[in-house]
C-alpha cells in the first residue's frame, strides 16, 4: 500500500432523516479527530450533485486517497458515491459507507445515543477504509437475450418493446395461456370504444405472437438461475399441456369429459371440464388438460378428430442463456375467506371480479346482471375488502385500482338498469390522477350513493336468503341498514402465490406484504437490487392496466440500456490467493459452489488459483483457509478485524 | 448486576438477506437498542470464527452472525458452511466460559425485519441479565 491514508469523511443530513436524530455537526467534529482523517464535512443531501461536488473538491483539494460517506444504506447510494470518486480521479473502491440512516437515525429515537452510535459507525468505516486497496472492475461480455417471467400486460408490453429493438425475448408464463389478469376484465374505464381487458391483451399479443424475436413458453416454470448480470444461465421446466398444435378447437373433447371443476377464468361462476380452452380468445389457441382434475378416462382421446391429445406427454427441461431477466409475475385478486362480508354464504355476495365477468357480454351471463333469474334492485358495493386493514385478513396497503373500478362498474350497471339503487360503502374515495376523478363526479350525477364506513360493515345473510348490510356512517354519524339484493366486494390485489419461489431463485428482495422490492422506490422503480434483474407490473405492488403497461415499457427501456452494451462491469471483490503462503491443501476448492478455484503447479509447488470470472465474491473459501492465504478484496481479514476493533477503541 | 449496563453487540450480516432485513427495519422505523453495530460481509460464509473471537476479545458482550435461510443463500450454500463452523464455535465458546446466550447464529431473510428486531431485543435482554463479559485472562494479551 505504501502511501499514508488521507481520508475524507462526508456526513449527510438526508434532510432531517439523519439530522433530525443525529447531531451531524458533532459527528463531523468527531471524525476530524480520527487517525488519518484530513477533512470532514457535512451537507444536507450528499447524494445530490452539489453534495457530490463537495466530495470531488475535497479529493482534489486535500489530495485524499480514501473516502468515508456517512449516509444511507450502501445498497442505496454506494454506486453514486463510487462514481463521484471515479470522476475525481480516485479509484472507486477506496470508499466505505457508514450506514447512519437505516441502521441508526431511523431506528433510534434518543438523539444522544444515536449521535454516539453514528460516531462509532464512522470510526468503524474509517478503520476499514484506511486498509482498502484500489481495485479494477472485472468485465464480461453481455448476452443479448432477455427472459421475461409473466405474460400479463406488463410482460407483453415489455416483450413488444424489446423485440421491436431487435432483441431476443424468452417470454415465460406459468399458466397455459398468456394475458394474465387483464384478460378477464370487462369494459375498461374511460374507453369510449368499449375496450375490454381482453382487447388490450389481444392488441399487445398481436405484436408478440408470430414475432420471430419473441419465444413464448406457456405452462413453463423457473427451476434455477445461475450466473449473473450479462450472462444468466437459466433452467426451466415446461409442464405438459397434453394437447398439441394439431388441436382445431372443435371442442368435442370437452363435451365428453366427465370431470367438472370451478372455472378459474370465470372466477368460479361457472364450471369447466378437465380438458378445456381457458377462454374464447386465449393464446395459444389450444385446449389444455388440467392434470390435477383429469381422471385419465381417455374419453377425450377417443373423440379427438385430429389426434391432438397425448396423455403420456412428459415435462420438458429447457436451458436458456440471457443477459437480463425481467420479473412481471403479476398479482392475484384477494379472495375473501368464507363468511367475510357474507362471502360464500350466499350467491348474492360476489367479488368485483365476478361482477366484471357477469357484466361482460362474453361472460357466463352474457352481460346480464341476474341472480337466481331476477335483476337485483338494491346493489351495495363494499370497498377496501382485503385492503387497508379492513378485516384481520386484509393487507395494510391500498390496492389502487379498486375505487375507479368499482365506480366504473356502478356506472355500467346504472346505464343498463337505471332503476337500480346503488350504494358504494367506502373508507375513502381514491379516484386519483387526471381522469379517474371524472368517474366519481359522474357517479354523483347519476345518483349513485356514497357512504363512508369506519368499522367494517356487517353483511347479515338471513336463513331465508335476504341480506342486510349494516354499518355506522361516519359523515352523518348514524347507524344505517340497507336491504341488499346484491353485495359486491371490491377486493384488492395480493402478491401471486408462487412469487416466493421465483424471488428466491432470482434473489430479489420483497417487502413485508410479499410484493417484490425495487432497487429504489423513486430513483430505480423498475429495477431489482440484483444487477441485471428488472421488475414490471403489479409484482411490485397494485397498479391499474395503464400503469402496468407503462412499467413494462419502462423496465424494457432500462433493460435495453444493459442489453445494448457490449460488456458489463462486475464488482472486483473476488477471492485472491497469496501464493507465497498457500500450501496447496485444497480446502478452499471444496468450499466453492461455482468451481472457481483450482490447483496449479508453479515451480514444483501446488497453489490454489481463483478464476475471477467465475468467482461470485461470497468469501466462503476465505473463512475456510487455514493459513490466511485466501483473501477477498475489500473484505480481507485485516480490513474486517480493523473494523471490528474500531467498534471498541476510542 | 449493574442496572445501567448496556450490552454492546457486534453483528456480522450477509449483504443480501440479513443486512437488507436490518435496512428494512430502518425503512419501517422499527426500534431496537443503539449498541448494535454491524459489520457487513457479502455472505455469512465469509465470517471467519476468528472474527467472532476477535469481537469478544475487543470487548463485545454479544455477537450475532446472520445469513439467508438455508436454501435461500445468494451464494447457493455459503450459509450451510457457516452453520457448520458456528456450531463448532458455539461449543468452543462455552469451553471458554462465554455463555451461550452471548453468541447467536440466525437466518433472517430480507423481508424479516420484525424477526431481526425480535432477535436483537432478545439478545439485549438476555445479555443484560448476564452482565458484562469477563475475559480477564484472554484480555491480558493485548
Amino acid at each position: 500500500m505504501g502511501e499514508e491514508p488521507r481520508i475524507g469523511v462526508y456526513v449527510c443530513h438526508c434532510g432531517l432523516n439523519i439530522a433530525g436524530t443525529v447531531n451531524v455537526k458533532e459527528v463531523v467534529e468527531y471524525a476530524k479527530s480520527l487517525p488519518n482523517v484530513v477533512e470532514a464535512r457535512d451537507y444536507v443531501f450528499m447524494c445530490s450533485a452539489p453534495g457530490q461536488d463537495i466530495i470531488k473538491e475535497g479529493i482534489k483539494k486535500h489530495n485524499l486517497n480514501r473516502v468515508v460517506v456517512a449516509a444511507c444504506s450502501p445498497t442505496m447510494h454506494e454506486h453514486t458515491f463510487r462514481s463521484a470518486l471515479a470522476e475525481a480521479g480516485l479509484n472507486p473502491y477506496l470508499l466505505e459507507i457508514a450506514n447512519i440512516r437505516e441502521q441508526c437515525s431511523w431506528v433510534h429515537s434518543d438523539k444522544e445515543a444515536a449521535t454516539a452510535k453514528a460516531k462509532i459507525l464512522v470510526r468503524m468505516a474509517v478503520a476499514k477504509v484506511s486498509l482498502l486497496e484500489p481495485l479494477e472492475d472485472i468485465k464480461f461480455k453481455v448476452n443479448k437475450n432477455i427472459m421475461i417471467i409473466g405474460g400479463g400486460v406488463a410482460g407483453l408490453s415489455a416483450a413488444r418493446d424489446l423485440a421491436a429493438k431487435g432483441f431476443n425475448v424468452y417470454l415465460i408464463e406459468k399458466k397455459p395461456v398468456i394475458g394474465g389478469n387483464a384478460a378477464r376484465l370487462g369494459r375498461l374505464a374511460h374507453t369510449e370504444l368499449e375496450l375490454k381487458g381482453i382487447d388490450v391483451v389481444k392488441e399487445l399479443s398481436k405484436h408478440v405472437v408470430n414475432n420471430p424475436n419473441i419465444h413464448v413458453y406457456v405452462n413453463t416454470e423457473l427451476v434455477s438461475v445461475d450466473g449473473s448480470v450479462g450472462d444468466f444461465k437459466i433452467r426451466l421446466i415446461k409442464n405438459p399441456r397434453y394437447v398439441n398444435e394439431k388441436c382445431n378447437l372443435c371442442g368435442e373433447c370437452a363435451k365428453v369429459c366427465p370431470v367438472e371443476v370451478p372455472n378459474e377464468y370465470e372466477f368460479g361462476l361457472t364450471k369447466r371440464k378437465a380438458i378445456y380452452l381457458p377462454y374464447k380468445e386465449a393464446y395459444p389457441p389450444l385446449y389444455v388438460i388440467d392434470p390435477e382434475s383429469c381422471t385419465r378416462c381417455l374419453e377425450c382421446v377417443k373423440v379427438c378428430p385430429t389426434n391432438a391429445i397425448n396423455l403420456n406427454q412428459k415435462p420438458e427441461e429447457i436451458e436458456l442463456r440471457a443477459g437480463a431477466i425481467m420479473v412481471a409475475a403479476g398479482h392475484e385478486p384477494y379472495e375473501p375467506p368464507i363468511g367475510e362480508f357474507g362471502y360464500g354464504l350466499s350467491n348474492r355476495v360476489i367479488t368485483l371480479f365476478q361482477l366484471e365477468r357477469m357484466l361482460d357480454v362474453e361472460g357466463p351471463t352474457n352481460g346480464e346482471l341476474k341472480i337466481n333469474g331476477t335483476q337485483p334492485k338494491n346493489i351495495v358495493f363494499i370497498m377496501c375488502v382485503g385492503s387497508l386493514n379492513t378485516t384481520p385478513n386484509a393487507y395494510p396497503y391500498c390496492s389502487r385500482m379498486c375505487c375507479a373500478s368499482t365506480i366504473k362498474n356502478a356506472l355500467i350497471i346504472k346505464d343498463k338498469y337505471p332503476e337500480a339503487n346503488i350504494y358504494i360503502l367506502h373508507k375513502d374515495i381514491r379516484t386519483y390522477g387526471r381522469i379517474d376523478e371524472q368517474l366519481y363526479i359522474k357517479a354523483g350525477e347519476k345518483l349513485i350513493r356514497f357512504a363512508r364506513y369506519g368499522e367494517a360493515p356487517n353483511v347479515i345473510v338471513s336463513p331465508n336468503g335476504s341480506i342486510n348490510v349494516r354499518f355506522f356512517e361516519e359523515t352523518v354519524q348514524e347507524e344505517i341498514s340497507i336491504p341488499a339484493d346484491l353485495v359486491v366486494l371490491s377486493v384488492g390485489m395480493k402478491p401471486p402465490k408462487d412469487i416466493d419461489k421465483v424471488r428466491t431463485i432470482i434473489k430479489v428482495g420483497c417487502g413485508p406484504e410479499g410484493f417484490l422490492r425495487e432497487a429504489h422506490l423513486k430513483l430505480r422503480p423498475v429495477e431489482a437490487a440484483t444487477d441485471g434483474v428488472y421488475l414490471a407490473g403489479t409484482v411490485t405492488g397494485p397498479k391499474n392496466i395503464t400503469e402496468s403497461i407503462e412499467s413494462g415499457s419502462a423496465a424494457a427501456s432500462k433493460a435495453l440500456s444493459l442489453l445494448t452494451k457490449e460488456e458489463v462491469k462486475v464488482e472486483p471483490i473476488v477471492a485472491v490467493v497469496n501464493e507465497e503462503i498457500c500450501s496447496g491443501c485444497a480446502i478452499c476448492i471444496g468450499m466453492c459452489p461455482y468451481g472457481a478455484i483450482r490447483l496449479k503447479v508453479q515451480e514444483n509447488v501446488r497453489v490454489a488459483e481463483v478464476d475471477p470470472a467465475l468467482c461470485k465474491s461470497c468469501g466462503t473459501c476465505v473463512a475456510a483457509c487455514p493459513s490466511g492465504a485466501m483473501q477477498q478484496y475489500s473484505f480481507k481479514d485485516k480490513q474486517l478485524k480493523n473494523q471490528v476493533a474500531a467498534a471498541f477503541i476510542g | 448486576m449493574n442496572q445501567n449496563f448496556e450490552p454492546k453487540i457486534i453483528a456480522f450480516l450477509c449483504n443480501w438477506c440479513s443486512y437488507a432485513a436490518l435496512d428494512l427495519a430502518g425503512t419501517s422505523r422499527m426500534k431496537y437498542p443503539p449498541n448494535f453495530l454491524v459489520v457487513r460481509v457479502m455472505c455469512s460464509g465469509r465470517v471467519d470464527p476468528q472474527f467472532v473471537l476477535e469481537a469478544f476479545r475487543r470487548g463485545a458482550d454479544g455477537v450475532l452472525v446472520a445469513g439467508c435461510h438455508p436454501g435461500d443463500c445468494h451464494y447457493i450454500e455459503g450459509n450451510i458452511k457457516t452453520l457448520r463452523r458456528m456450531t463448532l464455535l458455539k461449543r468452543m465458546l462455552e469451553e471458554f466460559g462465554i455463555e451461550k446466550e452471548r453468541f447467536r447464529l440466525e437466518w433472517i431473510s430480507a423481508a424479516e425485519a420484525d424477526k431481526f428486531v425480535k432477535v436483537a431485543n432478545e439478545m439485549f435482554e438476555q445479555i443484560k441479565a448476564l452482565g458484562p463479559l469477563k475475559l480477564k485472562e484472554v484480555n491480558t494479551h493485548e
